[in-house]
């Protein structure tokens, strides 16, 4: 979707505050809160889902509030989208009753499943169409749903870098469908992408599926 | 049963804006409250992944890989061709990190790590991600004037140097792996480790001092 969310090129928004000090979490409800994100994530969600409902979330909404403040909005309307959650319940604070299907993540499970990589490769019975030099154009139009092509991206002339198989494909698995297709690295000549650069000898890679490319 | 209905999550959406406390600390507090009343929850749950990604899980991970990469060429090897089997060595394979991929600086190449859609980060060998990481100004600009971007850090990057940026849009993840300073010969794994800063593995910093970490003579 062509969302607030799609920010790469935009430009106005000034400096980049660049605190150096390190701490994980500047304030109590931000640790709170992304921890209980990390604790309710639901069986039949996918990552491509819970990315999207954060792109749902109004625009003004998206680009003034705190970053952990944009996960709690997405994980309190995707828990009532799926129905652990009324709406009532999260606007009174109180429970209606205990929710039927709750199996709580306990506190000594924490370790192994932060110890875990999700992997995305999937088998497949096609070919690749492309090969590690071969010049393509990325795909002009984007997508009403899901769509990991960037806007900054699309109708541009780039060139294969690298072959990785077949992953999960975003824009389906956002819907909660399952397949797979081939993935590639693609660089772009900075100049193919901002008038600016035309003179530079910079590049940015991107990491596109199959169906968002063409044949150059 | 989860709709995977966009229109239906933006409506969810304008109803919590319009009824919620515009607080978001309280709102976090009433929704733990309301979770745990559910049996959705334990609080302990909540300390214990708190607890684990102040303590167990940072960037002191992601600069034990660099360092040991400098000291051991067939790790080095290993990390290049295959990072998640080189994370698992090590025991820091965790959350996004199931494909990573390490890129070198060089005196030729410098990389710079972002996330243009949402702010994807190679938590488990990273830690959480830097406030600036996350912002519009770094997720706009990263793409568009790296060089720029890197100024802001105080890194000046020569003409002759080509800026790598690494947009990334799937369920790859990038670890910049930075140059070894001069003077650092025969210093030992924990030294050179101490060296290493969290954001020169994401590309906002380049030249690594020596002189500044106390390290060996």
């Amino acid at each position: 979707m062509d969302g607030a969310h799609d920010l790469g090129g935009k430009q106005g928004f000034g400096p980049i505050d660049v605190e150096c000090d390190f701490v994980a979490f500047h304030e109590p409800w931000q640790a709170r809160g992304w921890a209980i994100t990390r604790s309710t994530f639901r069986a039949d969600w996918t990552i491509d889902w819970w990315r999207h409902v954060r792109e749902l979330i109004d625009p003004l909404d998206y680009l003034s509030r705190h970053y952990f403040d944009s996960w709690l909005q997405l994980q309190t309307a995707a828990l009532i989208d799926s129905g652990a959650l009324t709406l009532e319940e999260a606007v009174s604070g109180r429970a209606a009753g205990p929710a039927p299907d709750a199996e709580p993540m306990a506190p000594k499970a924490v370790a192994a499943i932060a110890g875990s990589a999700a992997t995305f490769d999937r088998p497949i019975d096609s070919a690749p169409a492309f090969q590690p030099g071969d010049a393509v154009i990325t795909r002009r139009m984007g997508a009403k749903g899901h769509c990991r092509l960037p806007a900054y991206a699309r109708g541009r002339a780039g060139r294969i870098h690298a072959y990785h198989g077949a992953h999960i494909f975003a824009d389906d698995s956002a819907k909660g469908i399952e397949r797979a297709d081939h993935i590639y690295s693609v660089v772009f000549e900075a100049g193919a992408l901002w008038p600016e650069a035309a003179d530079r000898r910079d590049r940015v890679f991107l990491d596109l599926w199959e169906p968002y490319l063409e044949q150059a | 049963m989860t709709s995977f209905n966009s229109e239906k999550i933006a409506e969810i959406h304008r109803e919590l804006h319009s009824k919620l406390p515009s607080d978001a600390a309280l709102r976090v507090k009433a929704l733990e409250g309301l979770l745990v009343e559910k049996g959705m929850i334990e609080s302990a749950t909540i300390d214990a992944w708190i607890e684990h990604y102040t303590e167990e899980i940072g960037p002191k991970r992601g600069a034990h890989v660099v360092a040991r990469s400098w000291l051991d060429a067939a790790f080095r090897d290993r990390l290049m061709s295959d990072a998640p089997s080189a994370l698992d060595e090590l025991g820091y394979l965790g959350h996004a990190t199931g494909h990573l991929k390490a890129v070198e600086n060089s005196p030729e190449v410098h990389n710079l790590v972002v996330c243009t859609l949402c702010s994807c980060y190679p938590f488990g060998i990273l830690g959480m991600a830097p406030n600036w990481y996350k912002t519009a100004a770094y997720r706009s600009r990263a793409v568009r004037d790296p060089r720029g971007v890197l100024a802001e850090f105080g890194v000046t990057i020569g003409d002759e140097v080509e800026v790598r940026v690494w947009d990334s849009t799937a369920e790859l993840r990038y670890l910049v792996v930075p140059q070894r300073p001069a003077g650092t010969d025969g210093w030992d794994e924990a030294a050179l480790t101490a060296l290493v800063t969290r954001n020169s593995m994401i590309g906002t910093d380049r030249d690594l001092k020596p002189d500044v970490s106390g390290g060996p003579a």
